[in-house]
């Protein structure tokens, strides 16, 4: 049977868009770091950052390392290739100001020993854009 | 349809370069990595095991690949003529080397025997998909990123590529002098991927013997090299389905996009 010869590039396009479409039903974590359990009273909360410099599991683990010892911090999702880092916590115990300046303060390279700054630049907060070097807007 | 074709590889190909500025400029977080769907192979492995996924890879890769699969299984390897940034180069190197030699199909200066070519198709690619997938399934990290051609080409000189990137690709580009789309043919992993599915795919080029006259002006048109004008139905895995072969052919109904028909001769492998 005959076909088209449009058909060849509407089924290209056809399949790029359900690629796109497919991207979002398909959302994993890079990387998943646990750093203390929920304790049983409290109501976690989960920020969503998005952070410049977070593009691959190595980058996403240096992110991971900045929040290693603050209190009430209890688990983080990293989905690198959207640059974006999921933290639950405890918001009796800390805040997502706090976390945002936990991210954006200096790296300690774990490999070289030196300290690396302005690595990270959180750029949107719980969905709200965050001007450089600005606190973010209210909604 | 050649040319709607053409704007859908520069279309693809300026999206990829400004895809690539943009992240080296720190204008965007999406780098030209998460459009690549060999990607979502590299990524797999981690994602089906551990639910994860590999380095910068992420679910666009892997729903991007699982597309393509589809679109090869109706399509073959449309994506490659179609859509595939580095195959644009490639070709349009082989255009470009086509005209310099004065040559007039996609053979090129030195063709290799047809045992050769099959056995570098198909052995060659294998083995650059097996290493790759190895090293970055065990590792976790993209390795193959330094060697990439995509990576290299459109990624604004991106992490992991170094001066000898340049001259990986420098020296692909040679080869494809030498070897009309050498890199496509004999060194892309997600080609080997995809030819089995392809060999199988829906739509196919048939040849009329009626209305052919005999010419030869689809097997020289033909970037891939193959013998059109050998069979009457065109099952070669490696056909991208560019349609050049149709446009180059002198008589109408000659040579037609259809689907699959039961009982016809083998065509050209």
């Amino acid at each position: 049977m005959k076909a088209p010869a449009w058909l060849v590039p509407v089924l290209v396009v056809l399949c790029a868009v359900a690629g796109v479409i497919g991207s979002r039903l398909a959302m994993a974590p890079s990387l998943v770091e646990v750093f203390a359990e929920a304790s049983p009273n409290a109501e976690p909360r989960r920020s969503v950052f998005v952070v410049r410099g977070v593009r691959c599991v190595d980058t996403a683990e240096m992110a991971a390392r900045q929040l290693a010892g603050i209190d009430g911090v209890q688990r983080l999702e990293a989905f690198a290739s959207r640059a974006r880092l999921d933290v639950t916590y405890d918001p009796a115990r800390v805040d997502a100001a706090a976390l945002r300046e936990a991210f954006e303060g200096p790296v300690h390279d774990a490999n070289s020993g030196e300290y690396l700054f302005d690595l990270f630049e959180v750029i949107e907060m719980d969905g709200v854009k965050i001007e450089s070097g600005r606190e973010p807007e209210s909604p | 349809m050649q040319r709607l074709r053409l704007i859908f590889q520069l279309a693809v190909v300026a999206a990829a370069l400004t895809a690539g500025v943009r992240f080296a400029l720190g204008r965007s977080l999406v780098s030209v990595e998460t459009y690549c769907p060999f990607g979502g192979l590299e990524t797999a492995y981690s994602f089906f095991t551990r639910r994860q996924f590999s380095c910068s890879a992420g679910e666009a890769n892997l729903a991007l690949f699982i597309a393509l699969l589809v679109l090869t299984l109706v399509a073959r390897k449309a994506f490659c003529s179609w859509v595939c940034p580095v195959g644009t180069l490639f070709e349009w190197e082989a255009r470009l080397a086509r005209r310099l030699f004065r040559r007039h199909d996609f053979a090129g200066r030195w063709p290799l025997a047809p045992r050769v070519d099959r056995a570098l198709k198909v052995g060659l690619r294998l083995l650059v998909l097996a290493v790759i997938l190895a090293a970055t399934w065990t590792t976790g990290e993209l390795v193959f990123r330094g060697y990439d051609p995509y990576y290299i080409a459109f990624s604004a000189h991106g992490h992991d590529v170094q001066s000898w990137s340049y001259a990986v690709l420098g020296g692909l580009l040679l080869l494809g002098l030498a070897l009309p789309l050498a890199w496509c043919k004999y060194l892309c992993p997600l080609g080997v991927v995809l030819w089995p599915l392809s060999r199988g795919g829906a739509l196919r080029l048939a040849r009329s013997s009626h209305h052919c006259t005999g010419c030869g002006a689809c097997d020289r048109a033909c970037p891939q090299d193959l013998r059109i004008s050998a069979a009457d139905q065109v099952r070669s895995g490696e056909c991208t389905l560019c349609l050049a072969c149709t446009a180059a052919c002198p008589s109408p109904q000659a040579l037609e996009l259809v689907w699959p028909r039961v009982g016809s001769n083998r065509g050209p492998r």
